[in-house]
């Protein structure tokens, strides 16, 4: 049939007659997250678990300093300063990055959650029904992200500073200075709910890319988790190369970006953070010619 | 209006859809039916604009679906009654699908009243039964009060009220001037809905026809004759070349005869006949007729009738396997006349 009419019925008012936006998506994206139960429950155990990890790993550290200050090293004791100050860089006892103690088990539930977020729809077929209500399926996933990225963002920002609020006073006890106006303690807190983040984006793309809840968690894990431990082992191939190498892991750069300062032979925070990035960038553009071109 | 053009989706190496075109019509309800397997439902996924097809083009009211700017308003569609998150409750389901067009909450209620779901719409849709969770598809498909509407076999599960609500939606819709395109693979529940039926078999179309022409150009005059000699009938009705079947004692099934005739051969021959049915094939058996020999995935009995070169040829006794459709019939009349 050459030529088409098509009816200019009036809609029935009940249903409106507004068409699909990017922000209708955005909003029907947010009733999903909204409206599950075990979406809330995560939220609130990821912030237990961020504000929980990170004040055990504070009294880890406060041990430390607390043994050297009491009991001393090599037979010198010394102060909480200087037992500090006594460990490199980078060796978790940095203490302007407390607010970020507990960061990784964040990463691994918000990341989850993410990859949950639209694997769960593949799995139960809903994901059918969201593509009807928003065929051109990229506003989809960008709803999607926002919705991750915001409440990433917000929920790292508050768990890093309850946390911080809670374990700088041990410290502050020892007589350190410490408090918001540390050098790298603010920093450190916007940086974390960024890093959050963008694992999350990571954790999206991979959901969209294997349709699958578990295969997506596990990929998640081996990349976050295990190439790290991977990238361990090879600090100790021969050659100096090799130990350059393990930095520009996802984990190692995104860490790396929440950390201050220079050191020789490491990347800068913010060549780590542009490092991080990229593997986001990564992740998301083979995740959106998938979701775009192939058969829900 | 539903409008496919050399539509084809090939996958890995079976091919689903087998280049079909069609058109389906505003204000009529539209069958398509098929049996497991024939490509109805990836026909609706490619319509839909889920599916790519691999050749061949669809368009809905005027456009490929994925380029209306108010899709839900457009189309409506019952894919499959699983699409929904498990543990999302009803309500919350329609009110996240609705919120993509602005459909306000109130529609929402709307539609889980029409479909009658309002005591379990607060309840997690994963708990549904098969037939609560068909409703709820429905209601996802009515939520935008579409101009078409593609429901793939919506009375799957349903309870004999809930069909019967589904047939008077279909048919109110369609007088309302909407497209209406139900799959099924039930002819007795198309037979009672539909105006106008597409048969599709292995990708193709078999038919594309009104219902009542398509019981006409199917259905084969078949009379049902109780005797106390069925054997020496049969004989007599075989050596004519009309195909004959015993199903019970005392009684013959005989394909494309007139009564009178069978009358009269039994007469001629001092048979004693104490019935004489005729019957009309119903649109179940046009529609066996019709997909016969397109049926994907067979239930299979071995030990069927005798393959080619076998003695049952034309004129044999008893011919078991059905026989074509039309000029047989007519050169069996000859035969009885002569």
């Amino acid at each position: 049939m050459s030529t088409t009419t098509v009816s200019k019925k009036h809609a029935v008012p009940s249903a409106g007659t507004s068409g699909v936006n990017f922000l209708r998506v955005l909003n029907s994206e947010s009733i999903k997250f909204r409206t599950l139960m075990s979406t809330k429950l995560l939220l609130v155990l990821t912030f237990v678990a961020i504000v929980g990890v990170g004040v055990l790993s504070a009294l880890v550290r406060w041990n430390v300093v607390n043994q050297m200050v009491t009991v001393g090293r090599q037979g010198h004791t010394m102060t909480a300063k200087q037992a500090i100050e006594s460990f490199p860089p980078g060796q978790g006892f940095d203490l302007y990055n407390l607010p970020n103690a507990g960061l990784n088990i964040g990463i691994l539930i918000m990341g989850s959650l993410a990859v949950l977020f639209i694997a769960s729809e593949y799995a139960t077929g809903m994901i059918r029904s969201t593509m009807n209500a928003a065929p051109g399926r990229l506003s989809t996933f960008g709803a999607k992200a926002v919705v991750l990225i915001v409440v990433s963002y917000v929920l790292s920002i508050v768990a890093g500073i309850v946390t911080f609020l809670l374990a700088s006073p041990m410290f502050t006890n020892f007589g350190v200075d410490l408090g918001w106006s540390t050098d790298g303690v603010l920093y450190s807190v916007v940086t974390g709910g960024l890093y959050v983040s963008g694992v999350a984006l990571i954790g999206l793309s991979l959901g969209t890319l294997l349709k699958n809840p578990a295969g997506g968690i596990t990929v998640l894990v081996g990349i976050m988790f295990v190439l790290p431990f991977a990238g361990q082992f090879l600090t100790f191939a021969p050659g100096d190369f090799w130990k350059y190498v393990p930095q520009y892991l996802p984990s190692e750069a995104g860490g790396r970006f929440l950390s201050i300062g220079h050191a020789d032979g490491i990347l800068d925070p913010w060549a780590g953070g542009l490092v991080f990035l990229g593997y986001v960038i990564l992740f998301m553009v083979p995740a959106l010619i998938a979701l775009k071109k192939r058969d829900v | 209006m539903i409008e496919a053009t050399g539509l084809r989706k090939v996958y890995g190496a079976k091919t689903a859809v087998d280049g079909i075109s069609f058109t389906v019509q505003p204000g009529k309800v539209t069958g398509f039916l098929g049996p497991n397997g024939a490509g109805k439902s990836t026909t609706m996924r490619m319509i839909m604009g889920l599916d790519r097809p691999t050749s061949g083009d669809v368009i809905v009211n005027g456009r490929h679906y994925s380029q209306h700017k108010a899709p839900l308003h457009q189309v409506g569609a019952l894919l499959d009654a699983k699409a929904v998150h498990t543990s999302r409750s009803a309500y919350n389901h329609l009110r996240a699908m609705a919120a993509t067009h602005g459909i306000p909450n109130s529609r929402v209620e709307e539609v889980i009243e029409m479909t009658g779901l309002t005591a379990v719409a607060k309840k997690k849709a994963g708990g549904f039964s098969l037939g609560m969770g068909q409703r709820l598809g429905i209601a996802n498909a009515l939520l935008g009060d579409p101009q078409t509407l593609i429901l793939d076999e919506p009375v799957n599960g349903l309870d004999p009220e809930g069909v019967q609500w589904v047939r008077n939606l279909a048919r109110y819709l369609a007088s309302q001037g909407k497209t209406i395109f139900i799959s099924s693979h039930l002819m007795s529940e198309m037979a009672q809905t539909a105006d106008h039926l597409i048969v599709i078999g292995r990708g193709k179309i078999i038919a594309d026809t009104s219902v009542d022409a398509l019981i006409e150009s199917q259905s084969r005059k078949r009379t049902l004759v109780r005797t106390s000699e069925t054997t020496r009938l049969s004989e007599l009705l075989a050596r004519d070349g009309v195909r004959v079947e015993q199903n019970e004692r005392e009684t013959l099934e005989v394909y494309g005869v007139e009564p009178l005739r069978i009358a009269q051969l039994a007469l001629d021959n001092r048979v004693l006949v104490y019935e004489l049915t005729p019957l009309t094939s119903s649109l179940e058996e046009a529609y066996f007729q019709l997909t016969k020999d397109e049926v994907e995935y067979h239930s299979h009995i071995t030990g069927g009738p005798t393959g080619p070169g076998g003695p049952t040829g034309p004129g044999g006794p008893l011919d078991a396997s059905p026989a074509g459709v039309g000029a047989p019939s007519a050169a069996t009349m000859e035969g009885i006349q002569s």
